[in-house]
Protein backbone atom coordinates (compact mmCIF):
# COMPACT_ATOMS: atom_id res chain seq x y z
CA UNK A 1 0.00 0.00 0.00
CA UNK A 2 1.40 3.36 -1.31
CA UNK A 3 0.05 6.16 1.32
CA UNK A 4 1.08 9.13 -0.67
CA UNK A 5 -0.28 7.89 -3.84
CA UNK A 6 -3.61 6.60 -1.85
CA UNK A 7 -4.12 9.66 -0.06
CA UNK A 8 -3.63 11.74 -3.61
CA UNK A 9 -6.45 9.70 -5.54
CA UNK A 10 -8.80 9.95 -2.10
CA UNK A 11 -8.12 13.61 -2.37
CA UNK A 12 -9.21 14.16 -5.95
CA UNK A 13 -11.97 11.62 -6.10
CA UNK A 14 -13.86 13.80 -3.39
CA UNK A 15 -12.73 16.88 -4.67
CA UNK A 16 -14.27 15.38 -8.31
CA UNK A 17 -17.84 14.92 -6.03
CA UNK A 18 -17.54 18.10 -4.76
CA UNK A 19 -17.11 20.08 -8.32
CA UNK A 20 -19.59 17.46 -9.81
CA UNK A 21 -23.16 18.82 -9.02
CA UNK A 22 -24.86 15.77 -10.72
CA UNK A 23 -23.20 13.72 -8.80
CA UNK A 24 -23.79 15.57 -4.89
CA UNK A 25 -27.13 16.87 -5.41
CA UNK A 26 -29.40 13.93 -5.48
CA UNK A 27 -26.67 12.93 -2.47
CA UNK A 28 -27.81 16.08 -0.55
CA UNK A 29 -31.21 16.47 -1.30
CA UNK A 30 -32.77 13.02 -0.29
CA UNK A 31 -30.38 12.82 3.29
CA UNK A 32 -32.03 16.28 3.85
CA UNK A 33 -35.53 15.16 3.02
CA UNK A 34 -35.00 12.12 5.04
CA UNK A 35 -33.73 13.91 8.14
CA UNK A 36 -34.79 17.46 8.55
CA UNK A 37 -37.99 17.74 5.79
CA UNK A 38 -40.31 14.07 6.50
CA UNK A 39 -38.94 13.78 10.41
CA UNK A 40 -41.20 17.20 10.86
CA UNK A 41 -44.11 16.50 8.31
CA UNK A 42 -44.90 12.91 10.61
CA UNK A 43 -44.22 14.37 14.39
CA UNK A 44 -45.46 17.89 13.96
CA UNK A 45 -48.95 16.77 12.80
CA UNK A 46 -48.71 14.01 15.17
CA UNK A 47 -48.44 16.14 18.33
CA UNK A 48 -51.10 19.13 17.06
CA UNK A 49 -54.28 16.94 16.00
CA UNK A 50 -56.18 15.54 18.51
CA UNK A 51 -55.51 11.96 18.05
CA UNK A 52 -58.41 10.67 19.50
CA UNK A 53 -60.78 11.93 17.14
CA UNK A 54 -59.17 9.35 14.45
CA UNK A 55 -61.55 6.29 14.65
CA UNK A 56 -58.48 3.64 13.97
CA UNK A 57 -56.10 5.16 16.63
CA UNK A 58 -56.46 2.30 18.94
CA UNK A 59 -55.90 -0.57 16.27
CA UNK A 60 -52.44 1.50 15.53
CA UNK A 61 -51.80 1.56 19.77
CA UNK A 62 -52.79 -2.04 19.64
CA UNK A 63 -50.48 -2.75 17.14
CA UNK A 64 -47.35 -1.74 19.57
CA UNK A 65 -48.49 -4.33 22.29
CA UNK A 66 -48.11 -7.04 19.09
CA UNK A 67 -44.51 -6.06 18.76
CA UNK A 68 -41.63 -8.44 19.56
CA UNK A 69 -40.69 -7.42 22.98
CA UNK A 70 -37.94 -5.51 23.74
CA UNK A 71 -36.57 -2.35 25.03
CA UNK A 72 -38.22 0.02 22.12
CA UNK A 73 -41.81 -2.11 23.34
CA UNK A 74 -41.33 -1.18 26.59
CA UNK A 75 -40.22 1.98 26.42
CA UNK A 76 -43.86 2.40 24.44
CA UNK A 77 -46.40 0.58 26.10
CA UNK A 78 -45.07 2.80 29.06
CA UNK A 79 -45.61 6.28 27.60
CA UNK A 80 -49.19 7.36 29.03
CA UNK A 81 -49.96 8.87 25.68
CA UNK A 82 -50.94 7.62 22.73
CA UNK A 83 -49.46 10.54 20.91
CA UNK A 84 -46.51 9.87 22.36
CA UNK A 85 -46.45 6.32 21.76
CA UNK A 86 -46.79 7.34 17.93
CA UNK A 87 -44.31 9.61 17.79
CA UNK A 88 -41.76 7.79 19.63
CA UNK A 89 -42.28 5.01 17.37
CA UNK A 90 -42.21 6.81 14.42
CA UNK A 91 -38.82 8.39 15.51
CA UNK A 92 -37.11 5.35 16.79
CA UNK A 93 -38.85 2.57 14.31
CA UNK A 94 -39.79 3.83 11.29
CA UNK A 95 -37.30 5.68 10.21
CA UNK A 96 -34.42 3.08 10.87
CA UNK A 97 -34.26 2.16 7.23
CA UNK A 98 -33.78 5.35 5.92
CA UNK A 99 -29.91 5.45 7.73
CA UNK A 100 -29.21 2.39 5.82
CA UNK A 101 -30.22 3.69 2.39
CA UNK A 102 -28.66 6.55 2.85
CA UNK A 103 -25.05 5.10 3.21
CA UNK A 104 -26.13 2.85 0.17
CA UNK A 105 -26.95 5.39 -2.06
CA UNK A 106 -24.16 7.44 -1.42
CA UNK A 107 -21.85 4.22 -1.33
CA UNK A 108 -23.27 3.01 -5.01
CA UNK A 109 -23.18 6.51 -6.62
CA UNK A 110 -19.67 6.99 -6.14
CA UNK A 111 -18.59 3.54 -5.70
CA UNK A 112 -20.20 2.81 -9.50
CA UNK A 113 -18.43 6.19 -10.46
CA UNK A 114 -15.32 5.24 -9.32
CA UNK A 115 -13.49 3.41 -11.70
CA UNK A 116 -16.07 3.94 -14.82
CA UNK A 117 -15.46 7.44 -14.31
CA UNK A 118 -11.98 6.89 -14.84
CA UNK A 119 -12.59 5.38 -17.88
CA UNK A 120 -15.09 7.42 -19.50
CA UNK A 121 -12.63 10.60 -19.09
CA UNK A 122 -9.87 8.35 -20.20
CA UNK A 123 -7.72 9.22 -17.31
CA UNK A 124 -7.66 5.51 -16.68
CA UNK A 125 -4.71 4.72 -18.93
CA UNK A 126 -2.49 7.58 -17.48
CA UNK A 127 -2.78 6.39 -13.94
CA UNK A 128 -2.30 2.60 -15.26
CA UNK A 129 0.90 3.95 -16.71
CA UNK A 130 2.03 5.00 -13.50
CA UNK A 131 3.56 3.04 -10.42
CA UNK A 132 0.76 2.31 -8.75
CA UNK A 133 0.18 -0.84 -7.46
CA UNK A 134 -3.81 -2.21 -7.88
CA UNK A 135 -4.44 -2.92 -4.27
CA UNK A 136 -3.46 0.92 -3.57
CA UNK A 137 -5.60 1.99 -6.74
CA UNK A 138 -8.42 -0.22 -5.33
CA UNK A 139 -8.55 0.82 -1.48
CA UNK A 140 -8.05 5.06 -2.60
CA UNK A 141 -11.43 3.84 -4.24
CA UNK A 142 -13.22 1.96 -1.67
CA UNK A 143 -12.00 4.74 1.05
CA UNK A 144 -13.16 7.49 -1.21
CA UNK A 145 -16.75 5.86 -1.87
CA UNK A 146 -16.48 4.54 1.58
CA UNK A 147 -15.46 7.74 3.61
CA UNK A 148 -18.21 10.52 1.99
CA UNK A 149 -20.95 7.90 2.58
CA UNK A 150 -20.47 7.18 6.38
CA UNK A 151 -19.87 11.08 6.94
CA UNK A 152 -23.10 11.95 5.10
CA UNK A 153 -25.15 9.27 7.18
CA UNK A 154 -23.03 10.39 9.92
CA UNK A 155 -24.20 14.33 9.06
CA UNK A 156 -27.70 13.30 8.53
CA UNK A 157 -28.30 11.39 11.99
CA UNK A 158 -27.22 14.33 13.51
CA UNK A 159 -29.59 16.91 11.80
CA UNK A 160 -32.36 14.33 11.94
CA UNK A 161 -31.40 13.97 15.89
CA UNK A 162 -31.81 17.75 16.52
CA UNK A 163 -35.23 17.95 14.36
CA UNK A 164 -36.72 15.13 15.59
CA UNK A 165 -35.75 16.34 19.44
CA UNK A 166 -36.92 19.62 18.86
CA UNK A 167 -40.20 19.05 17.45
CA UNK A 168 -40.82 16.43 19.96
CA UNK A 169 -39.36 17.60 23.18
CA UNK A 170 -43.06 19.58 24.34
CA UNK A 171 -44.46 16.60 24.22
CA UNK A 172 -42.06 14.25 26.26
CA UNK A 173 -40.41 17.23 28.14
CA UNK A 174 -37.27 14.89 27.64
CA UNK A 175 -34.63 13.66 24.83
CA UNK A 176 -36.21 11.09 22.87
CA UNK A 177 -33.54 9.92 20.59
CA UNK A 178 -31.21 8.28 20.18
CA UNK A 179 -31.28 5.15 21.57
CA UNK A 180 -28.97 2.79 22.44
CA UNK A 181 -29.69 0.66 19.13
CA UNK A 182 -29.62 3.42 17.11
CA UNK A 183 -25.66 3.99 17.77
CA UNK A 184 -25.66 0.52 17.37
CA UNK A 185 -27.31 0.64 13.96
CA UNK A 186 -25.82 3.96 13.04
CA UNK A 187 -21.61 2.92 14.68
CA UNK A 188 -21.55 -0.66 13.81
CA UNK A 189 -24.37 -2.05 11.52
CA UNK A 190 -24.11 1.20 8.69
CA UNK A 191 -20.71 1.00 8.09
CA UNK A 192 -20.40 -2.17 7.33
CA UNK A 193 -23.49 -2.32 4.88
CA UNK A 194 -21.66 0.86 3.21
CA UNK A 195 -18.52 -0.89 3.33
CA UNK A 196 -19.91 -3.77 1.36
CA UNK A 197 -22.07 -1.86 -1.22
CA UNK A 198 -18.97 0.26 -1.99
CA UNK A 199 -17.13 -2.97 -2.67
CA UNK A 200 -19.25 -4.46 -4.55
CA UNK A 201 -19.86 -1.11 -6.55
CA UNK A 202 -16.07 -0.36 -6.77
CA UNK A 203 -15.61 -4.00 -8.35
CA UNK A 204 -18.45 -3.68 -10.92
CA UNK A 205 -17.13 -0.56 -11.89
CA UNK A 206 -13.34 -1.86 -12.39
CA UNK A 207 -15.07 -4.54 -14.74
CA UNK A 208 -17.64 -2.75 -16.84
CA UNK A 209 -16.84 0.21 -19.19
CA UNK A 210 -19.22 2.98 -18.05
CA UNK A 211 -20.80 4.25 -15.41
CA UNK A 212 -24.33 3.59 -16.83
CA UNK A 213 -23.72 0.08 -17.03
CA UNK A 214 -22.00 -0.06 -13.61
CA UNK A 215 -24.69 2.18 -11.99
CA UNK A 216 -27.78 -0.07 -14.20
CA UNK A 217 -25.49 -3.19 -12.93
CA UNK A 218 -24.88 -1.90 -9.44
CA UNK A 219 -28.88 -1.46 -9.18
CA UNK A 220 -29.13 -5.13 -9.77
CA UNK A 221 -27.00 -6.60 -6.94
CA UNK A 222 -28.01 -4.01 -4.69
CA UNK A 223 -31.48 -3.78 -4.67
CA UNK A 224 -32.51 -7.21 -3.97
CA UNK A 225 -29.76 -7.31 -0.86
CA UNK A 226 -31.63 -4.30 0.27
CA UNK A 227 -34.94 -5.55 0.17
CA UNK A 228 -34.26 -8.24 1.42
CA UNK A 229 -32.46 -7.12 4.49
CA UNK A 230 -34.54 -3.58 5.11
CA UNK A 231 -37.66 -5.95 5.10
CA UNK A 232 -36.04 -7.93 7.87
CA UNK A 233 -34.52 -5.53 9.79
CA UNK A 234 -37.46 -3.00 10.17
CA UNK A 235 -38.86 -5.81 11.66
CA UNK A 236 -36.12 -6.95 14.38
CA UNK A 237 -33.63 -4.50 14.12
CA UNK A 238 -34.47 -1.81 16.69
CA UNK A 239 -35.98 -4.17 18.98
CA UNK A 240 -33.23 -6.26 19.81
CA UNK A 241 -29.87 -5.17 20.16
CA UNK A 242 -27.86 -8.98 19.97
CA UNK A 243 -29.40 -9.15 16.63
CA UNK A 244 -28.08 -5.90 15.66
CA UNK A 245 -24.37 -6.93 17.01
CA UNK A 246 -24.32 -10.37 14.79
CA UNK A 247 -25.65 -8.49 11.40
CA UNK A 248 -23.06 -6.05 12.34
CA UNK A 249 -20.73 -8.84 12.52
CA UNK A 250 -21.69 -11.00 9.80
CA UNK A 251 -21.51 -8.08 7.43
CA UNK A 252 -17.76 -7.00 8.74
CA UNK A 253 -16.73 -10.87 7.99
CA UNK A 254 -18.41 -10.33 4.54
CA UNK A 255 -16.59 -7.12 3.55
CA UNK A 256 -13.37 -8.73 4.99
CA UNK A 257 -13.82 -11.57 2.96
CA UNK A 258 -14.59 -9.53 0.24
CA UNK A 259 -11.24 -7.34 0.25
CA UNK A 260 -9.26 -9.41 0.81
CA UNK A 261 -9.92 -11.79 -1.90
CA UNK A 262 -10.49 -8.95 -4.68
CA UNK A 263 -7.37 -8.22 -5.46
CA UNK A 264 -6.72 -11.77 -7.05
CA UNK A 265 -9.69 -10.58 -9.18
CA UNK A 266 -8.14 -7.28 -11.08
CA UNK A 267 -5.18 -6.64 -13.02
CA UNK A 268 -3.53 -4.02 -15.28
CA UNK A 269 -4.93 -5.96 -18.53
CA UNK A 270 -8.52 -6.65 -17.72
CA UNK A 271 -8.81 -2.80 -15.84
CA UNK A 272 -6.98 -1.63 -19.79
CA UNK A 273 -8.98 -3.95 -21.71
CA UNK A 274 -12.37 -3.12 -19.79
CA UNK A 275 -12.29 0.48 -21.24
CA UNK A 276 -13.10 -0.68 -25.41
CA UNK A 277 -15.47 -3.59 -24.10
CA UNK B 1 25.84 2.41 -27.21
CA UNK B 2 26.19 -0.15 -24.51
CA UNK B 3 23.83 -2.19 -22.47
CA UNK B 4 19.76 -2.75 -23.52
CA UNK B 5 17.64 -1.32 -22.72
CA UNK B 6 14.61 -2.06 -23.84
CA UNK B 7 14.16 -5.87 -25.58
CA UNK B 8 11.54 -7.57 -27.22
CA UNK B 9 11.42 -11.37 -28.12
CA UNK B 10 9.15 -13.14 -30.07
CA UNK B 11 6.27 -10.97 -29.08
CA UNK B 12 2.54 -12.02 -29.94
CA UNK B 13 -0.58 -9.90 -29.16
CA UNK B 14 -4.05 -10.10 -30.44
CA UNK B 15 -7.03 -8.25 -29.02
CA UNK B 16 -9.89 -10.80 -29.58
CA UNK B 17 -8.70 -12.88 -31.62
CA UNK B 18 -7.50 -10.28 -33.94
CA UNK B 19 -3.85 -10.46 -34.03
CA UNK B 20 -1.93 -7.08 -33.09
CA UNK B 21 1.54 -7.67 -32.84
CA UNK B 22 3.01 -10.52 -35.05
CA UNK B 23 6.38 -12.27 -33.70
CA UNK B 24 8.03 -9.03 -32.89
CA UNK B 25 11.47 -8.62 -31.80
CA UNK B 26 13.50 -5.57 -31.47
CA UNK B 27 15.82 -3.88 -28.90
CA UNK B 28 17.02 -0.59 -27.75
CA UNK B 29 20.19 0.60 -26.03
CA UNK B 30 20.41 2.87 -23.53
CA UNK B 31 20.96 6.35 -23.93
CA UNK B 32 19.45 6.15 -28.11
CA UNK B 33 16.89 8.06 -29.10
CA UNK B 34 15.36 5.36 -31.03
CA UNK B 35 12.03 6.20 -34.06
CA UNK B 36 9.50 4.30 -33.91
CA UNK B 37 7.73 3.76 -37.26
CA UNK B 38 5.40 2.52 -38.81
CA UNK B 39 1.55 3.30 -40.69
CA UNK B 40 -1.71 3.77 -38.50
CA UNK B 41 -2.61 1.00 -36.75
CA UNK B 42 0.52 -0.83 -37.19
CA UNK B 43 0.89 -1.36 -33.75
CA UNK B 44 3.37 1.41 -31.93
CA UNK B 45 1.00 2.35 -29.41
CA UNK B 46 0.36 -1.00 -28.43
CA UNK B 47 4.21 -2.09 -27.98
CA UNK B 48 4.46 0.93 -25.69
CA UNK B 49 2.05 -0.57 -23.89
CA UNK B 50 2.87 -3.48 -23.29
CA UNK B 51 6.61 -2.18 -22.45
CA UNK B 52 5.02 -0.66 -19.53
CA UNK B 53 3.31 -3.76 -18.23
CA UNK B 54 -0.35 -1.57 -18.87
CA UNK B 55 -1.60 -5.24 -21.52
CA UNK B 56 0.45 -8.24 -21.04
CA UNK B 57 1.54 -9.74 -24.28
CA UNK B 58 -0.17 -13.31 -25.26
CA UNK B 59 3.30 -14.52 -26.18
CA UNK B 60 7.12 -13.74 -26.24
CA UNK B 61 9.73 -12.27 -23.51
CA UNK B 62 10.13 -8.28 -22.16
CA UNK B 63 13.00 -6.80 -20.89
CA UNK B 64 12.75 -3.06 -20.10
CA UNK B 65 15.65 -1.91 -18.14
CA UNK B 66 16.42 -5.07 -16.66
CA UNK B 67 12.76 -5.62 -15.73
CA UNK B 68 9.92 -7.81 -16.45
CA UNK B 69 6.88 -5.39 -16.97
CA UNK B 70 4.67 -8.36 -16.31
CA UNK B 71 5.77 -9.32 -13.64
CA UNK B 72 7.74 -6.25 -12.42
CA UNK B 73 5.55 -3.60 -13.56
CA UNK B 74 5.74 -0.93 -10.67
CA UNK B 75 9.77 -1.42 -11.14
CA UNK B 76 9.43 -0.95 -15.13
CA UNK B 77 6.59 2.27 -15.12
CA UNK B 78 9.39 3.96 -11.58
CA UNK B 79 12.16 4.36 -14.41
CA UNK B 80 10.06 5.21 -17.66
CA UNK B 81 7.91 8.14 -18.54
CA UNK B 82 4.88 7.87 -20.98
CA UNK B 83 3.44 10.15 -23.21
CA UNK B 84 0.37 8.40 -25.52
CA UNK B 85 -2.57 10.09 -27.18
CA UNK B 86 -4.94 8.28 -25.87
CA UNK B 87 -4.47 8.60 -21.91
CA UNK B 88 -6.08 11.97 -20.45
CA UNK B 89 -6.03 14.62 -17.60
CA UNK B 90 -8.35 15.28 -15.43
CA UNK B 91 -10.62 18.32 -17.11
CA UNK B 92 -12.02 19.76 -14.01
CA UNK B 93 -8.47 20.24 -12.33
CA UNK B 94 -5.94 23.06 -13.57
CA UNK B 95 -2.32 21.78 -15.18
CA UNK B 96 -0.74 22.64 -11.51
CA UNK B 97 -3.20 20.33 -9.86
CA UNK B 98 -2.96 17.38 -12.51
CA UNK B 99 1.05 17.33 -12.26
CA UNK B 100 0.98 17.66 -8.43
CA UNK B 101 -1.81 14.78 -8.15
CA UNK B 102 0.48 12.81 -10.61
CA UNK B 103 3.62 13.77 -8.96
CA UNK B 104 2.65 11.95 -5.95
CA UNK B 105 1.71 8.83 -7.85
CA UNK B 106 5.14 9.06 -9.09
CA UNK B 107 6.88 9.97 -5.56
CA UNK B 108 8.89 13.28 -6.45
CA UNK B 109 10.35 14.47 -4.04
CA UNK B 110 10.02 17.98 -4.55
CA UNK B 111 6.60 18.36 -6.18
CA UNK B 112 5.76 22.27 -6.02
CA UNK B 113 9.46 23.02 -7.32
CA UNK B 114 9.54 20.32 -10.30
CA UNK B 115 6.25 21.09 -11.61
CA UNK B 116 6.90 24.54 -11.70
CA UNK B 117 10.06 23.48 -13.81
CA UNK B 118 8.31 21.79 -16.08
CA UNK B 119 5.45 24.13 -16.65
CA UNK B 120 7.98 26.33 -17.11
CA UNK B 121 10.23 24.48 -19.57
CA UNK B 122 6.92 23.59 -21.32
CA UNK B 123 5.42 27.03 -22.02
CA UNK B 124 2.28 26.57 -19.37
CA UNK B 125 3.09 28.40 -17.06
CA UNK B 126 0.68 31.01 -18.19
CA UNK B 127 -1.90 28.70 -18.02
CA UNK B 128 -1.16 26.94 -14.96
CA UNK B 129 -3.83 27.47 -13.41
CA UNK B 130 -6.38 27.02 -15.75
CA UNK B 131 -8.33 24.10 -16.24
CA UNK B 132 -7.34 21.52 -18.50
CA UNK B 133 -11.32 21.01 -20.01
CA UNK B 134 -9.80 24.28 -21.76
CA UNK B 135 -6.81 23.42 -22.95
CA UNK B 136 -6.23 23.63 -26.68
CA UNK B 137 -4.89 20.22 -28.02
CA UNK B 138 -1.27 21.51 -28.10
CA UNK B 139 -1.52 22.73 -24.64
CA UNK B 140 -2.55 19.04 -23.30
CA UNK B 141 0.06 17.69 -25.36
CA UNK B 142 2.64 19.94 -23.64
CA UNK B 143 1.28 19.35 -20.20
CA UNK B 144 1.36 15.31 -20.96
CA UNK B 145 5.08 15.92 -21.57
CA UNK B 146 5.75 17.25 -18.58
CA UNK B 147 3.55 14.73 -16.71
CA UNK B 148 5.94 12.30 -18.51
CA UNK B 149 9.21 14.34 -17.12
CA UNK B 150 7.66 14.29 -13.66
CA UNK B 151 10.25 11.77 -11.92
CA UNK B 152 13.07 12.28 -14.19
CA UNK B 153 12.45 9.34 -16.24
CA UNK B 154 15.79 6.80 -17.54
CA UNK B 155 13.35 5.93 -20.23
CA UNK B 156 10.86 8.33 -22.23
CA UNK B 157 8.36 6.90 -24.27
CA UNK B 158 6.47 9.57 -26.95
CA UNK B 159 3.60 8.39 -28.87
CA UNK B 160 3.50 10.96 -31.25
CA UNK B 161 4.57 14.16 -29.18
CA UNK B 162 4.61 16.85 -32.04
CA UNK B 163 1.42 16.07 -32.83
CA UNK B 164 -1.08 19.08 -32.61
CA UNK B 165 1.92 20.87 -31.77
CA UNK B 166 2.72 24.17 -33.08
CA UNK B 167 6.32 24.63 -35.25
CA UNK B 168 7.87 26.63 -32.19
CA UNK B 169 6.78 24.30 -29.82
CA UNK B 170 7.27 21.10 -31.78
CA UNK B 171 10.77 22.42 -32.53
CA UNK B 172 11.38 23.49 -28.68
CA UNK B 173 10.10 19.86 -27.77
CA UNK B 174 12.44 18.38 -30.31
CA UNK B 175 15.42 20.24 -29.00
CA UNK B 176 14.63 19.51 -25.33
CA UNK B 177 14.05 15.65 -26.01
CA UNK B 178 17.64 16.06 -27.23
CA UNK B 179 19.45 17.87 -24.60
CA UNK B 180 18.06 15.29 -22.36
CA UNK B 181 19.48 12.61 -24.29
CA UNK B 182 22.72 14.38 -24.58
CA UNK B 183 23.14 15.45 -20.84
CA UNK B 184 21.29 12.95 -18.70
CA UNK B 185 21.32 9.79 -21.04
CA UNK B 186 17.71 9.44 -21.34
CA UNK B 187 16.74 6.17 -23.53
CA UNK B 188 14.10 7.46 -26.09
CA UNK B 189 11.84 5.66 -28.15
CA UNK B 190 9.89 8.08 -30.48
CA UNK B 191 6.71 7.18 -32.72
CA UNK B 192 5.21 9.46 -35.13
CA UNK B 193 4.36 9.96 -38.54
CA UNK B 194 6.47 13.43 -39.07
CA UNK B 195 9.18 11.99 -40.37
CA UNK B 196 10.86 14.95 -41.42
CA UNK B 197 11.30 16.08 -37.78
CA UNK B 198 12.92 13.07 -36.60
CA UNK B 199 15.29 12.10 -39.54
CA UNK B 200 18.49 14.16 -37.62
CA UNK B 201 17.53 13.77 -34.30
CA UNK B 202 17.02 9.64 -34.07
CA UNK B 203 20.07 7.43 -33.81
CA UNK B 204 18.03 4.52 -35.45
CA UNK B 205 14.76 3.55 -36.41
CA UNK B 206 12.52 0.86 -36.24
CA UNK B 207 9.64 -0.12 -39.05
CA UNK B 208 6.61 -2.11 -38.59
CA UNK B 209 3.94 -2.67 -40.25
CA UNK B 210 0.76 -5.12 -38.99
CA UNK B 211 2.99 -5.54 -35.93
CA UNK B 212 5.54 -6.87 -37.88
CA UNK B 213 9.24 -5.61 -37.58
CA UNK B 214 10.15 -4.29 -41.52
CA UNK B 215 13.64 -2.89 -41.09
CA UNK B 216 15.76 -1.99 -38.42
CA UNK B 217 19.19 0.24 -38.36
CA UNK B 218 20.35 3.75 -38.78
CA UNK B 219 19.78 5.89 -41.15
CA UNK B 220 23.01 5.12 -43.06
CA UNK B 221 22.78 1.60 -42.75
CA UNK B 222 18.70 1.74 -44.30
CA UNK B 223 19.73 4.03 -46.51
CA UNK B 224 22.87 1.92 -47.86
CA UNK B 225 20.38 -1.26 -48.43
CA UNK B 226 17.23 0.09 -49.69
CA UNK B 227 17.95 3.69 -51.23
CA UNK B 228 19.80 1.90 -53.79
CA UNK B 229 19.25 4.48 -56.55
CA UNK B 230 19.86 8.67 -56.41
CA UNK B 231 17.69 11.18 -57.94
CA UNK B 232 19.98 14.36 -58.32
CA UNK B 233 18.22 17.41 -59.73
CA UNK B 234 20.44 20.03 -61.31
CA UNK B 235 19.11 23.70 -62.29
CA UNK B 236 20.27 24.27 -65.58
CA UNK B 237 20.00 25.85 -69.08
CA UNK B 238 20.94 23.09 -70.95
CA UNK B 239 17.90 21.14 -72.77
CA UNK B 240 18.27 17.65 -73.81
CA UNK B 241 16.00 15.41 -75.65
CA UNK B 242 15.63 11.81 -75.18
CA UNK B 243 15.51 9.86 -71.94
CA UNK B 244 19.27 9.99 -71.19
CA UNK B 245 22.24 11.94 -71.03
CA UNK B 246 25.53 10.51 -71.63
CA UNK B 247 24.32 7.30 -70.03
CA UNK B 248 22.42 8.89 -66.91
CA UNK B 249 18.97 7.90 -67.10
CA UNK B 250 16.90 10.93 -66.94
CA UNK B 251 14.27 10.56 -64.43
CA UNK B 252 12.16 13.88 -65.11
CA UNK B 253 12.76 17.21 -67.71
CA UNK B 254 11.12 20.21 -66.84
CA UNK B 255 12.27 24.09 -67.97
CA UNK B 256 15.43 25.10 -66.46
CA UNK B 257 15.36 21.56 -64.50
CA UNK B 258 16.72 17.99 -64.77
CA UNK B 259 16.58 15.11 -62.72
CA UNK B 260 18.68 12.39 -63.07
CA UNK B 261 19.07 8.80 -61.73
CA UNK B 262 22.42 7.36 -60.72
CA UNK B 263 23.24 4.33 -59.31
CA UNK B 264 26.27 5.33 -56.37
CA UNK B 265 26.89 8.52 -55.52
CA UNK B 266 30.72 8.26 -56.54
CA UNK B 267 28.92 9.09 -60.31
CA UNK B 268 28.01 12.10 -59.02
CA UNK B 269 31.05 13.98 -60.05
CA UNK B 270 31.23 13.11 -63.42
CA UNK B 271 27.64 13.51 -64.65
CA UNK B 272 27.89 17.29 -63.17
CA UNK B 273 31.64 17.22 -65.23
CA UNK B 274 29.44 16.14 -68.44
CA UNK B 275 26.56 18.83 -67.66
CA UNK B 276 29.39 21.46 -67.18
CA UNK B 277 30.95 20.44 -70.96
CA UNK B 278 27.96 21.14 -72.44
CA UNK B 279 25.96 24.01 -70.46
CA UNK B 280 25.82 25.73 -67.04
CA UNK B 281 24.67 24.24 -63.72
CA UNK B 282 23.15 26.72 -61.30
CA UNK B 283 22.82 24.36 -58.43
CA UNK B 284 22.41 20.46 -57.74
CA UNK B 285 20.23 18.51 -55.03
CA UNK B 286 20.09 15.25 -54.37
CA UNK B 287 15.90 14.09 -53.72
CA UNK B 288 14.76 10.79 -51.88
CA UNK B 289 17.98 10.47 -49.72
CA UNK B 290 15.18 11.48 -46.69
CA UNK B 291 13.48 9.15 -44.11
CA UNK B 292 10.24 9.38 -46.50
CA UNK B 293 11.33 8.04 -49.13
CA UNK B 294 12.92 5.59 -47.16
CA UNK B 295 10.07 4.85 -44.95
CA UNK B 296 8.14 3.93 -48.73
CA UNK B 297 10.87 2.28 -50.08
CA UNK B 298 10.80 -0.42 -47.15
CA UNK B 299 6.85 -0.87 -47.39
CA UNK B 300 7.05 -1.48 -50.82
CA UNK B 301 10.27 -3.78 -51.04
CA UNK B 302 7.77 -5.91 -48.27
CA UNK B 303 4.76 -5.66 -49.38
N1 LIG C 1 -7.87 -2.62 -26.77
C1 LIG C 1 -7.96 -2.95 -28.06
N2 LIG C 1 -8.93 -3.77 -28.46
C2 LIG C 1 -9.04 -4.13 -29.75
N3 LIG C 1 -8.20 -3.74 -30.71
C3 LIG C 1 -7.19 -2.92 -30.38
C4 LIG C 1 -7.03 -2.47 -29.04
N4 LIG C 1 -5.95 -1.67 -29.00
C5 LIG C 1 -5.47 -1.62 -30.26
N5 LIG C 1 -6.22 -2.36 -31.10
C6 LIG C 1 -5.95 -2.56 -32.53
O1 LIG C 1 -4.58 -2.81 -32.68
C7 LIG C 1 -4.09 -2.25 -33.87
C8 LIG C 1 -2.84 -1.44 -33.55
O2 LIG C 1 -3.20 -0.30 -32.85
P1 LIG C 1 -2.15 0.77 -32.33
O3 LIG C 1 -2.92 1.80 -31.61
O4 LIG C 1 -1.08 0.06 -31.61
O5 LIG C 1 -1.59 1.35 -33.69
P2 LIG C 1 -0.56 2.55 -33.90
O6 LIG C 1 0.60 1.99 -34.62
O7 LIG C 1 -0.30 3.24 -32.63
O8 LIG C 1 -1.39 3.46 -34.88
P3 LIG C 1 -1.41 5.07 -35.01
O9 LIG C 1 -0.28 5.44 -35.87
O10 LIG C 1 -2.71 5.32 -35.69
O11 LIG C 1 -1.35 5.64 -33.66
C9 LIG C 1 -5.21 -1.47 -34.46
O12 LIG C 1 -5.75 -2.23 -35.53
C10 LIG C 1 -6.22 -1.33 -33.36
O13 LIG C 1 -7.51 -1.34 -33.87
MG1 LIG D 1 -0.74 5.16 -31.92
Amino acid sequence: MNKRAAKAIINKDIRAIGSNIQLWLPMLIVPLVFSLVLPLVLVLPARFTDLSTMGNIEQIVKLFSKLSSGPLQETIMALPLAQQQIVYFTVNYLFAPFFLIIPLMVASIIGANSFAGEKERKTLETLLFAPLDLNTLLWAKILAAFLPATFLTLICSFLYGITVNIAAYPLFGRIIFPEVNWLLLLLWVTPALSLGAVFVNVFISAKVKGFQEAFQLSGLVILPVLGLFIGQLSGVLLVNSIFLWWSGAVLWLIDFLLVRKCGRFLNRNQLFTSQVS
Amino acid sequence: MTQEMIVLEKINKSFSGVPVINNLSFMVHQGEILGFLGPNGSGKTTTIRLLNGVITPDSGRLTVAGFNPVTAGDEVRKRCGVLTESAAFYGPMTARENLLFFADLYAVATPTRRVDELLHACGLTPHADKKVAVFSTGMKKRLGIAKALLHQPEILFLDEPTTGLDPEGARTLLDYIQELNRRFGVTIILATHLLKQVETLCHRFIFIDQGRLLADGTFAELAEKYLTAINLQVETDLEITGTEFQGFPLEKNTPGFLQFKVERKEQIPFLLKALLASGSVYSAQIYGRDLETLYFRIKEEKA
